[in-house]
């Protein structure tokens, strides 16, 4: 037996297809170069099966090569690099969130400044020093009336910001059902992964790989890592996979063909939350049901500073020594709070300061002004300090937040590159390749076209005694 | 081997690379436009508390400040409605001598009585001055007035201080205070009463020998009333020199207190310079650094583009043949 006539003309043909396959797939790349989530695509050959073929009589049959087969086309993508951007992601993001909030936290407190806390602060206490040294006479009247008025402006103002922050924490805690609701961006994703998960195994079942919808689906795992820790369990046999978010007890995205999302589901349950935005704002929020989150966010923390630094300041006016007689408080707090506690200055805009009559009468006169100079005296005391230090806090927490938010984004695009390098589309390897793969049709046409001369001089040549 | 670098890396990073540089172009900005390095606590939580306490500091001079000025206003009024009394018993003084030389007719000694009158009527409205609608001579009650002008001067009878013996004090200092009411050296406050006294006793009774009391005796002496005799006058000299003694007292008093209180507004003022430094040094951009930074932080930002402008364009495509 010999060597069939067309065997070389078949392996210049698969030749040929590979390198036209080749060239599709690198069209298919630069096509999709800036696609968000797009995987690198690379046609895999192998060689085709050799055929035996008549050798020398002392080795018998050799094995001829018969060209080139496409086994797949497959995405080059690294699933470890996947897990850390994920985890990154997460953190950035949580980070994000907090910094944003406690951000607007600080524009609430609104230091330094001079129509903030400590500006009503000083001016509420020289109206004191005014009354001091009017305890009589025709400029009395206006310097009680400027004690009253610097006492309420210091009230409004503490309570604005004591709202503002509360309002910061309310959005939060809005934001966080809105992102976990019905419908929210939590059950989208879940939704979507579950239903690519369908599609891949039914795809798997007949054998296929659609890269496409596994970038889709990647692409939507990213999307809801930023929300929270997500887990990703890939099941070998169709290639659906099982999501779990947070701390979630159940699996969000699960079942054997991956369909079955479980949501609504109680997150933070753990020491460590849920991580990613929702994490974030399950700590601003307002303490959280219990077993859920942290009942000491940082904004809770900082609003009971506030409250300490009120407290201070009603005991630093009502309690001075030698200032006013205990049973004429200036700062009323004796009607209960709406929150409960009893010493806050915040919810006196209900429980107002003294009357105008009152105070005029029990600072009026020698001993008058000994009692308002013990309330003047008591500036830069403890309630001032107290303010500052609460300034310091809010600061604090504000800069390091944003040192945490700029350390983990650099982390998260130093991970972003990592798994471009390795997934995303490089032009520049794209034209090389394309170089490459049209001179390898261009070869494999040659090797077709000499196949034909060679055949064509068999046909002219041998078959002319025919003719 | 190297890392593939693909054009999406490059363009990511170039982005971020300008959006590094401008969002540090507009932090530096808004620090020259607000002249201040802290515009929020998170700019540097420890200067934004240190600001807050400087400024209640300073808040707090100012308050000193201004107890100062209105301290050394109610001293100066003081002072020279005391000067106005010394000129007072002066004149008395001198037409006691006149009177006592024996040498004037009774309707002279009448006149030289009328006019004694005049100057009780005349010290006791002195007496009544107010400062900003307060008496300054009542020691701490301040609303009401010293003496009352409704009791003629020539009336023989008691003449009562309405006034308390109070001092009033201006907070001129953490935990120092300055009396600025009038007192008498080593006594605390007790307002004018010290020098005017209370009047005569009822029907030309000696009283307690202070300046309405023995301006009263005078008009008395001279006019022979209640049993007063020229001679007498003699004694009444010595009392209007007592007197005048005690009112010297006052002034030097008064005059202590007015260089306590130069004293302090020099040493608030270089207090308030060494807060407003110190809070400037703590707050205030420092604008040759801030320019210095401004202008690299734009070199860079236009070096960004630039870069970024060239190397986003450039791929192997430029250099392939086209054919």
């Amino acid at each position: 037996m010999g060597i069939p006539t067309t065997t070389g003309l078949n392996a210049a043909l698969s030749g040929l297809e590979a390198a036209q396959a080749a060239i599709d797939t690198t069209g298919e790349n630069i096509s999709n170069a800036s696609t968000p989530g797009y995987t690198e695509q690379v046609v895999n050959t192998t060689e085709s099966a050799e055929q035996s073929i008549p050798g020398a009589s002392n080795t018998g049959t050799v094995l001829l090569g018969t060209g080139v087969d496409i086994s797949s086309i497959s995405r080059i993508r690294d699933q470890f690099l996947d897990i850390q951007y994920r985890a990154q992601n997460a953190a950035s993001n949580s980070a994000n969130t907090t910094s944003t909030e406690l951000q607007q936290v600080q524009a609430a407190v609104n230091e330094p400044s001079t129509d903030g806390i400590s500006s009503a602060l000083s001016a509420f206490w020289q109206s004191w020093g005014a009354l001091t040294s009017n305890p009589a006479g025709q400029s009395n009247a206006a310097a009680v009336q400027g004690v009253i008025s610097a006492g309420q402006t210091l009230v409004q103002t503490v309570n604005s910001v004591y709202a503002q922050m509360s309002i910061v924490q309310t959005q939060a805690a809005q934001q966080y059902s809105t992102l976990t609701g019905a419908n929210g961006q939590v059950q989208q994703d879940a939704t979507k992964i579950a239903n690519l998960n369908q599609e891949i195994s039914a795809a798997s079942g007949s054998g296929q790989t659609d890269n496409a919808l596994l970038d889709q689906r990647d692409n939507a795992i990213d999307d809801l890592s930023s929300l929270g820790q997500v887990s990703i369990i890939t099941n070998q046999t169709n290639g659906s996979v099982t999501v779990n978010f947070g701390d979630a007890a159940k699996a969000l995205v699960g079942g054997t063909t991956g369909t079955t999302v479980t949501w609504p589901q109680t997150l933070g349950g753990s020491e460590n939350g849920p991580g990613g935005q929702l994490g974030a704002l399950l700590q601003l929020m307002p303490p959280p049901p219990s077993g859920q989150g942290s009942p000491t966010g940082p904004i809770t923390t900082m609003m009971s500073s506030l409250d300490t630094v009120a407290s201070k300041v009603i005991n630093a006016v009502n309690n001075a020594p030698g200032g006013l007689p205990a049973a004429s408080p200036f700062f009323n707090t004796g009607n209960p709070n709406p929150d409960g506690s009893t010493t806050d200055i915040i919810d006196i805009a209900t429980d107002p300061p003294m009357t105008t009559a009152a105070l005029q009468s029990l600072t009026s006169g020698a001993s008058g002004a000994a009692i308002s100079a013990a309330i003047a005296g008591q500036q830069n005391g403890t309630a001032d300090q107290s303010y500052a230090a609460f300034v310091a806090q809010v600061g604090g927490s504000v800069q390091s937040a944003q040192s945490t938010q700029s350390t983990a984004q650099s982390l998260l695009t130093a991970i972003g590159n990592q798994r471009e390098s390795v997934s995303g589309v490089s032009l520049d390897q794209e034209m090389t390749n394309l170089t490459n793969y049209q001179q390898a049709y261009e070869a494999s046409a040659r090797v077709m076209n000499a196949m034909d001369s060679v055949i064509s001089t068999l046909i002219t040549t041998v078959g002319g005694a025919g003719i | 081997m190297i890392g593939r670098i693909t054009q999406l890396m490059s363009t990511q990073q170039v982005l971020s690379e300008i959006n590094q540089s401008q969002s540090a172009l507009d932090a530096t900005e808004q620090e020259l436009s607000s002249g201040l390095s802290i515009n929020q606590p998170s700019d540097n939580p420890y200067g934004a508390s240190l600001a807050v306490s400087l400024n209640d500091n300073l808040s707090a001079l100012n308050g000193y400040a201004n107890n100062v000025t209105d301290g050394t206003a109610w001293t100066q009024a003081a002072d020279s409605s005391m000067q106005g009394i010394a000129g007072a018993i002066q004149t008395a003084q001198d037409l006691v001598v006149q009177a006592s030389n024996g040498t004037m007719s009774s309707s002279d000694l009448a006149d030289s009585a009328a006019e004694i009158n005049q100057i009780i009527d005349s010290v006791k409205q002195t007496a009544n001055t107010q400062y900003n609608g307060q008496y300054i001579f009542s020691g701490s009650a301040t609303a009401t007035a010293p003496y009352s002008t409704a009791i003629p001067p020539s009336s023989s009878t008691t003449d009562p201080y309405g006034g308390d013996t109070g001092a009033v004090t201006r907070e001129i200092g953490p935990g120092s205070s300055l009396q600025v009411s009038t007192g008498v050296v080593g006594g605390p406050g007790g307002g004018i009463s010290q020098l005017l006294g209370t009047g005569q006793g009822p029907n030309g009774v000696a009283g307690d020998g202070l300046l309405l009391d023995t301006l009263r005796t005078v008009a008395d002496d001279m006019t022979g009333t209640n049993g007063g005799t020229v001679g007498d006058l003699s004694n009444q000299l010595t009392a209007l020199g007592s007197n005048l003694s005690t009112l010297e007292q006052m002034q030097a008093t008064m005059g202590g207190a007015e260089d306590r209180l130069t004293l302090a507004s020099t040493q608030i003022q270089s207090l308030q310079n060494s807060s407003t430094a110190a809070l400037s040094n703590d707050e205030d951009a420092n604008m040759a650094t801030t320019m210095t930074t401004y202008s690299n932080q734009e070199a860079a930002f236009t070096a960004a583009l630039k870069a970024g402008a060239s190397i986003v364009q450039t791929s192997l495509m430029d250099f392939l043949s086209t054919n």
